[in-house]
C-alpha cells in the first residue's frame, strides 16, 4: 500500500516537471536537422541585429561610391561592392533584417488569420463556409503580386503597409489549408466525445482540433516564407516596396540581374542569404510538426 | 414519483437530400437512478439516435428532434439552450462511445484529458485538487496512475476504453449512456469492462442506459431491456421478463431464435426473415408486419396497442385480446 500512494506522487511530481511544452522541447532537440535549422536562423538573426558590430549603416550600405563600383570580393570587401559601390556585405547583413521581419511577421499574420477563418468555416459549415471561402476565393482568383499591387498602392508605401499588403495575399491559402485539415479531424470520434462532456466549440477548436491538425499548416508556412521574401522584392522592384536604396535581400536580387553576366558574385551572396533562412525555416518547420506528434518521439 | 429520465413520445427524424428519414418513432421511455437499461436493436433501430437525442448532439441542421419532450432530473433537455445542455453534458450525463480508439484525442495525455472535464464542470477546483482526482479516478477504473502522463497510442484497447469510462465518470454523472461500449473490443476485454462499469454503477449510483446488439451482454448487466424496433420499443421488461417469461414479441422471439443453440447440432443459422423496413418509407399499421410470422390483416392497417402485464409491455396485436381481459391497455 505504501508503495502504491509513493507510485502516485512520484508519478504526479513527473507530471508537473515534464509538461507538455517540455516534452515537445524534448523531441525537438532530438531532431539533429532541426536543431541545425534553429541554429541557422538564430545565426541569421544575430547577424542581422548585430550588423552594426561589422559594418556601418549608412558608410557601407547607403552610401554611393561609384569609384569603387562592382569590385569583386577582395579583402577589403568580402562580398564584393554592387553598381553604385556600396558593400554587399553590409547590405546582406542590413537587408537581413528587413527580409527576416517582414517574412516571419507577414507568415504569423496570415497564418493567425487564415487559421481563424479556416476554422471557423471548416468547424461551422453551412453557411459560414459558404460565404467565407467564397471570399477567400474571390482573393484566391486574384494573382496574389497583382493583389498585394493594389493594397499596397491604395496605402501607400512603407513596411507596415507592405506588411498588411502581403499577409492578405498570403491568407487565403492558408485559410483553404486549415479549413481542409479541420475537415478531416473533426468527423473523428473523440471531437464528439469531447463535446458528449461538455466542452465548448472555442475550446474544442482550439484545443483539440487545431493541434491535430497542424502538420499541413505548419508545411505551408515555411514553404511561404521564401515565396514571401521574393515579393518583397517584386513589390521593390515595382517602386511599391521599399526605396531601392534601403538594402533588403529580394531587391538586391532584382536590382543584381542586369549584371549577372559579368559580376554574378551580386546575386550569389543575397541568393545565398534567402536559401539559408529558407532553409532554416524549413527545417524548424519540419522539426517542430514532428516533434508536436505524439506518435513521432522516437 | 419522478424519474430520473423521462422520455414520451420521441419523434426524431434526419432530413435527408430527397427524403426524411424517420429514425424514432414515438418512444416513451422512464428509467430511475442506478438501473440499468439495456437498449436492444437491430442496426438502425434508433438506438444510438435515441441516445444522442438525450445528449442533444444529433447531427445540427440534419437531426431533428419533432415531437416529444425529454426530461432528465427535472431539466427539460428539449428545451434547454446550447450553453445549458454544455454544463449538463459531461456533469449529468456523460457518453461512452464504441470505439476507445478514435474517441480519445491522440496527441494530448491520457491524464490531462480526464483533467480537461474536471476543469470545464468543476471550475472551483485548484491545480492540486485536480491533480489528486485525476489520481483518484485513474485508480477507480484500474488504471496505473503513473501512465497518466501517456498518450492514447500506448495504451491496449481495453485500457483506452477504461480511459474513456474514466472522462465520462470524472464528475460523476446520474445518467451513462453506454453505445456499444465492448463492440470494439475481444470477448475477455469485454468481461473486465462490463464488470468494471458494473462496479461502478454500484459505487457511484449511476444509472445507465447500454446500447448493444449482444443479448449475452444485456442478461450479465441490465435490470430492464428495451426491445427496439424501426424506431419504436416493441417490448420493454426486466431482464427476468425479457429472458424468461413466456409471453414476447414476434421480433423479440425472432432475435432469441437467431442466436445458435450451442447444445444442439446445427448446420445453419435461424434470422429472421427479411430486412428492416426502409427508414423514409415505413409500412402502415405495425411496423414489423412485413417480416412477421403471424401477421393478420389488423396488423397492416392498425397500429399495435401497447400491452403492459405487470413489468413486462409489449406492442403486439398478438395479445391484444388477452389484454383486454388484463385491463391496462393504452392506446397510442
Amino acid at each position: 500500500m505504501g508503495n502504491a500512494n509513493t507510485a502516485t506522487v512520484s508519478a504526479s511530481n513527473q507530471v508537473k516537471k515534464n509538461s507538455q511544452f517540455k516534452a515537445i522541447v524534448k523531441r525537438y532537440v532530438k531532431n539533429k536537422l532541426a536543431v541545425f535549422g534553429l541554429f541557422l536562423f538564430i545565426v541569421l538573426v544575430v547577424l542581422a541585429l548585430g550588423a552594426e558590430l561589422f559594418v556601418d549603416y549608412d558608410a557601407d550600405a547607403i552610401t554611393q561610391n561609384m569609384q569603387i563600383r562592382l569590385t569583386p570580393p577582395n579583402s577589403e570587401h568580402i562580398f564584393g561592392t554592387d553598381h553604385y559601390g556600396r558593400d554587399v556585405f553590409a547590405r546582406v547583413l542590413f537587408g537581413g533584417r528587413i527580409s527576416l521581419l517582414v517574412g516571419t511577421v507577414t507568415i504569423l499574420a496570415s497564418l493567425t488569420c487564415g487559421s481563424i477563418i479556416g476554422a471557423t468555416a471548416g468547424y461551422y459549415g453551412g453557411k459560414v463556409d459558404n460565404i467565407l471561402m467564397r471570399i477567400m476565393d474571390v482573393f484566391l482568383a486574384i494573382p496574389s503580386i497583382l493583389l498585394a499591387i493594389s493594397i499596397v498602392a491604395a496605402l501607400g508605401n512603407g513596411m507596415i503597409n507592405l506588411m498588411i499588403a502581403l499577409s492578405v495575399s498570403a491568407t487565403p491559402r492558408f485559410a483553404r489549408i486549415v479549413r481542409s485539415s479541420i475537415l478531416t479531424v473533426k468527423g473523428q470520434e473523440f471531437i464528439e466525445a469531447a463535446k458528449a462532456y461538455g466542452c465548448h466549440n472555442v475550446k474544442i477548436i482550439s484545443y483539440h482540433i487545431l493541434p491535430n491538425s497542424i502538420g499541413p499548416i505548419i508545411v505551408q508556412a515555411t514553404l511561404s516564407m521564401a515565396s514571401t521574401i521574393l515579393m518583397i522584392s517584386s513589390l521593390s522592384f515595382v517602386g511599391l516596396g521599399l526605396p531601392s536604396s534601403i538594402p533588403e535581400w529580394g531587391s538586391m536580387l532584382s536590382e543584381a540581374k542586369e549584371f549577372m553576366r559579368y559580376d554574378p558574385y551580386l546575386i550569389v551572396f543575397p541568393g545565398i542569404a534567402i536559401v539559408l533562412a529558407v532553409m532554416a525555416f524549413n527545417l524548424i518547420g519540419d522539426g517542430l510538426r514532428d516533434a508536436l506528434d505524439p506518435k513521432l518521439r522516437n | 414519483m419522478s424519474h430520473l429520465l423521462e422520455i414520451k413520445d420521441l419523434h426524431v427524424t434526419y432530413r435527408g437530400d430527397e427524403a426524411k428519414v424517420y429514425a424514432v418513432n414515438g418512444l416513451d421511455l422512464t428509467l430511475d437512478s442506478g438501473q440499468t437499461l439495456g437498449l436492444v436493436g437491430e442496426t438502425g433501430a434508433g438506438k444510438t439516435t435515441t441516445a444522442l437525442s438525450i445528449m442533444r448532439l444529433l447531427p445540427e441542421r440534419i437531426g431533428i428532434i419533432e415531437k416529444g419532450q425529454i426530461t432528465l432530473d427535472g431539466y427539460d433537455i428539449t428545451q434547454a439552450s446550447d450553453a445549458d445542455m454544455r454544463v449538463l453534458r459531461g456533469s449529468l450525463v456523460s457518453m461512452i462511445f464504441q470505439d476507445p480508439m478514435t474517441s480519445l484525442n491522440p496527441i494530448r495525455r491520457v491524464g490531462e484529458q480526464v483533467a480537461e472535464v474536471l476543469e470545464l464542470h468543476q471550475k472551483n477546483l485548484s491545480k492540486e485538487d485536480i491533480d489528486k482526482k485525476v489520481d483518484e479516478i485513474f485508480q477507480l477504473v484500474g488504471l496505473p496512475v503513473e501512465r497518466k502522463i501517456e498518450y492514447p497510442h500506448q495504451f491496449s484497447g481495453g485500457m483506452r476504453q477504461r480511459i474513456v469510462i474514466a472522462i465520462a465518470l470524472a464528475c460523476q454523472p446520474k445518467l451513462l449512456l453506454a453505445d456499444e461500449p465492448t463492440t470494439a473490443l475481444d470477448v475477455t476485454i469485454q468481461a473486465q469492462v462490463l464488470d468494471l462499469m458494473q462496479e461502478l454503477k454500484e459505487k457511484l449510483d449511476t444509472a445507465t442506459i447500454l446500447i448493444t446488439h449482444d443479448l449475452g451482454v444485456v442478461a450479465e448487466t441490465c435490470d430492464q431491456v428495451a426491445i427496439m424496433y424501426a424506431g419504436e420499443i416493441i417490448e420493454i421488461g426486466t431482464a427476468e421478463d425479457i429472458f424468461e417469461g413466456k409471453d414476447h414479441h414476434p421480433y423479440t422471439t425472432g432475435l432469441f431464435g437467431s442466436i445458435p443453440d450451442l447444445s444442439k447440432k446445427e448446420r445453419r443459422l435461424h434470422p429472421i426473415e427479411g430486412m428492416m423496413p426502409d427508414p423514409t418509407n415505413l409500412p402502415s399499421g405495425c411496423k414489423f408486419h412485413t417480416r412477421c410470422p403471424h401477421a393478420t390483416a389488423i396488423c397492416q392497417q392498425q397500429e399495435p396497442p401497447f400491452i403492459k402485464n405487470g413489468t413486462q409491455g409489449i406492442c403486439c396485436h398478438l395479445f391484444a385480446d388477452a389484454a383486454g381481459n388484463r385491463g391496462s391497455q393504452e392506446d397510442k
